[in-house]
């Protein structure tokens, strides 16, 4: 069936609440309102009240009620009403949670999920892309689907893990793209990148919504006899070392694209995997494309400013493409 | 969903009456400690405070230390300044009794007792470990806190979960761990409960001692074990979950959240409020305005209480109490004891800022000599020789755990790696107290329609 970005969020989410008692899901306005952005809506009526919690104004508490709740053998499903809040509760995540296992052995299989991202003027705290607040903590699993097929694959296996995933929704995707998803039960593993676009003259490195950002370059690259390969990552940890050196391999030249700001952001990282990995293989420099070193700002004109649009995959491709 | 029929049934998220609304009787958990308290009243309307709410706070102490302490600057000799904490009040008062409990028993008395000494004996035992370098890092020291650290945990059933702070060693003990488990932490040693990971109480057991490890920060284990408690109702069971924060901690705001959610939830949240005055080096006047923490509960709308923290058989039956609440679904308790951090926040504080006056009077309501006083003398329920063979006990108890965590060997540089993730049959994930009942209404699924915020 076709289904939209959200509404296979929600479907995931829903199937795993049906198929296992031990999964709950707790988050501010998720009840009879449904969420901010309706993924649990008619969850309340249908799971109960016991199992769709709505809680005060406070994250702190719902991340380490929802880590209780895991030491007891549930499975909580956390909703943040815009993952800009997560910050609200970052000692809990990477000082409580993040470190459980590692220290004590205590697993804590828990999700934490919710929307993410710019493109929708939403203004500096409506639309970060905390990703990175999370990859530098060993311990958290932090996952960043582009599709309606992976975002329902990724979040039945996030749900099903047995350690604390960060799930974040590309608010621009919610109702944006469509797709078709299978009507049985499936999952897409976490850790795994996959190729979006075969080609064969440089690799886009890229996740969430700069995939379709790249896709799009792609098309206008693509008359000009310049062949974009795009892997998308889906996971941004663990990264999938073998999946980019793979690409970098094939194609010889690499972009990484990402929509957080560029200082200590996700291209650094992998950049420099790159160099562990495939560094004899490269023909040109590392490129990274990336949000400004400042918070995304509100006005449109300078959102878009900020943010990283197809002509720049477009100008930096034929760059790289001619060195 | 699509349900005409209007059906109103009390469920865990909310329903209850709130404030105004009430008559008298404000949540479901009535019978606060065992006995109607009234948190809200307002004055009938002939009355000249009409209009103003009165609320209680039950406090069972036999007495009520009555002094403040505050910054001073004096001069030395030379004419220079310094700033100094002095302690103004009445600090020549007489030593309470220990309140009869309602409900130990000789036996149990002795117990705790004993557990007190064990939880006294080891730290002396890891003071001398420190001194003879020993131990890595610092040593925290439970001194003049063990009736609460251990009556408390006394408290609990088995089933019941609990998360100490760094000086409730004691409650560790309590709760079946052994005093080579804490040794080893604090030795960095292999066979620590951590493997050398961590140290000091910061360890936890999920299968069998039911026990949240602590972190540095302060305040985060209180929405964690409302957490556990939520994970336990949800599986069909009303368990008790006790941690502790002190004067300083409860000042964080995740210790907000924490109270809150498990009151809004009704979970049977048992708080240890311990007021020990001294914050490492900052007093608790500085620390909070009220006069005492309990007050905090009528904010939340929860039972709060006040006990002596010195007196065992007080944090017992608070303690006890507050359980029997959980046990009952009635929600949060949060019990203040009050008593004195006896030696400096960590050993290498020697906690000159604290005014010799102050310490004196808590010497003399240390926990242990009263407690034995109580059991030997008042209620004559060990002989002097009996004390002593216990004593000695506790001691050779001590020197064999000593004995065991010192010949652990330290972990290999290796054993650093791995365990960061649970993988593949690492543990099994299943409910501890049973897969929770479902009940699923009729909405079936559809699509939502479109969105409302930001599109």
């Amino acid at each position: 069936m076709q289904l939209t970005y959200l509404e296979a969020i929600r479907q995931g989410i829903w199937e795993e609440m049906d198929r296992d008692p031990t999964v709950f899901c707790l988050g501010e306005d998720i009840g009879i309102y449904g969420g901010a952005f309706k993924v649990t809506d008619g969850f309340i009526d249908r799971f109960g009240p016991e199992r769709v919690i709505d809680t005060p104004i406070a994250e702190s508490a719902i991340v380490g009620a929802a880590f209780g709740a895991s030491l007891t053998g549930m499975r909580p499903v956390a909703e943040f009403q815009f993952m800009d809040f997560i910050g609200c509760a970052f000692n809990q995540i990477s000082n409580m949670v993040a470190k459980t296992h590692y220290l004590w052995g205590a697993p804590a299989p828990l999700v934490l999920r919710g929307p993410s991202g710019g493109y929708v003027h939403g203004g500096p705290f409506h639309s970060q892309n905390p990703e990175m607040w999370f990859v530098h903590n060993p311990g958290l699993k932090v996952i960043c689907p582009a599709t309606p097929y992976d975002a329902k694959g990724l979040i039945k296996s996030a749900i099903r893990d047995n350690n604390p995933c960060i799930f974040f929704e590309h608010k621009y995707l919610y109702r944006r793209i469509k797709e078709e998803v299978p009507a049985e039960d499936y999952v897409v593993p976490i850790g795994k990148a996959r190729v979006a676009r075969e080609g064969k003259d440089l690799s886009i490195i890229t996740y969430a919504a700069m995939v379709h950002t790249a896709l799009e370059a792609a098309e206008i690259l693509s008359k000009e006899g310049i062949d974009l390969e795009i892997l998308d990552l889906r996971t941004v940890s663990p990264l999938d070392r073998e999946a980019i050196a793979q690409t970098v391999k094939k194609t010889n030249k690499v972009i990484i694209l990402h929509e957080h700001s560029r200082t200590g952001g996700l291209a650094g990282e992998i950049a420099a995997i790159i160099n562990e990995e495939a560094f004899d293989d490269l023909d040109g420099p590392v490129v990274r494309i990336a949000g400004l070193d400042s918070a995304v700002p509100f006005s449109p004109p300078q959102e878009h400013h900020y943010l990283p649009k197809v002509e720049d995959v477009v100008r930096e491709s034929r760059r790289l493409n001619a060195y | 969903m699509g349900n005409k029929k209007t059906k109103s049934k009390h469920n865990s998220n909310g329903n209850r009456p709130r404030n105004g609304a009430r008559a008298g009787n404000p949540h479901g958990g009535t019978a606060a400690l065992g006995r109607p308290v009234e948190r809200s009243s307002t004055m009938g309307n002939n009355s000249p405070n009409a209009g103003f709410r009165t609320y209680s706070i039950p406090d069972y102490r036999l007495e009520h230390p009555d002094f403040t302490v505050r910054q001073h600057t004096e001069k030395d000799r030379q004419g220079h300044e310094h700033v100094r904490y002095e302690v103004e009040g009445n600090l020549d008062s007489p030593v309470p009794p220990i309140r009869d409990s309602k409900y130990l028993d000789k036996k149990q008395c002795i117990e705790i007792y004993r557990w007190m000494l064990i939880n006294r004996k080891m730290e002396v035992a890891l003071e001398n470990l420190y001194k003879q370098g020993k131990v890595v890092g610092g040593v925290y020291f439970g001194l003049g806190q063990e009736a609460c650290s251990c009556a408390s945990a006394y408290a609990l059933d088995k089933d019941d979960w609990f998360a100490p702070m760094i000086r409730n060693q004691g409650s560790l003990l309590v709760r079946g761990f052994r005093a080579s488990d804490i040794m080893m932490q604090y030795m960095a040693k292999a066979d620590s409960p951590t493997k050398g990971r961590d140290g000091t109480s910061h360890f936890g057991d999920i299968e069998k001692r039911n026990m949240v490890s602590p972190i540095s920060m302060l305040g985060d284990l209180i929405p964690v074990l409302s957490g556990v408690a939520l994970g336990a109702r949800l599986q069909g069971r009303n368990i008790a979950v006790m941690t502790y924060i002190g004067d300083g901690g409860q000042s964080t705001g995740v210790t907000y959240e924490g109270i809150n959610f498990a009151a809004v939830q009704n979970l049977g949240l048992v708080l240890f409020v311990e007021s020990n005055l001294w914050a490492y080096s900052t007093p608790s006047e500085m620390q909070y305005r009220c006069k005492d923490l309990a007050e905090r509960a009528i904010g939340y709308g929860i039972p709060g209480v006040i006990v002596d923290g010195t007196d065992a058989c007080q944090v017992y039956d608070a303690g006890r109490e507050a359980v029997d609440r959980a046990h009952r679904g009635e929600g949060p308790t949060l019990i203040e004891a009050k008593m004195m951090r006896m030696k400096g926040h960590a050993i290498h504080d020697a906690a000159s800022y604290v005014p010799k006056p102050m310490l004196e009077f808590w010497k003399k309501r240390d926990p242990i000599a009263r407690f034995e006083n109580y059991v030997v003398k008042e209620k004559k329920w060990l002989t002097a020789k009996e004390n002593e063979a216990l004593i000695t006990e506790v001691e050779e108890v001590i020197e064999a755990e000593r004995e065991i965590a010192v010949n652990s060997p330290m972990p290999t540089p290796e054993s650093a790696e791995g365990g960061v993730f649970c993988e593949d049959g690492c543990h099994e994930i299943k409910p501890k107290y049973g897969m929770p009942k479902v009940k699923k209404g009729t909405g079936s699924y559809k699509e939502t329609e479109a969105a409302v915020h930001l599109k």
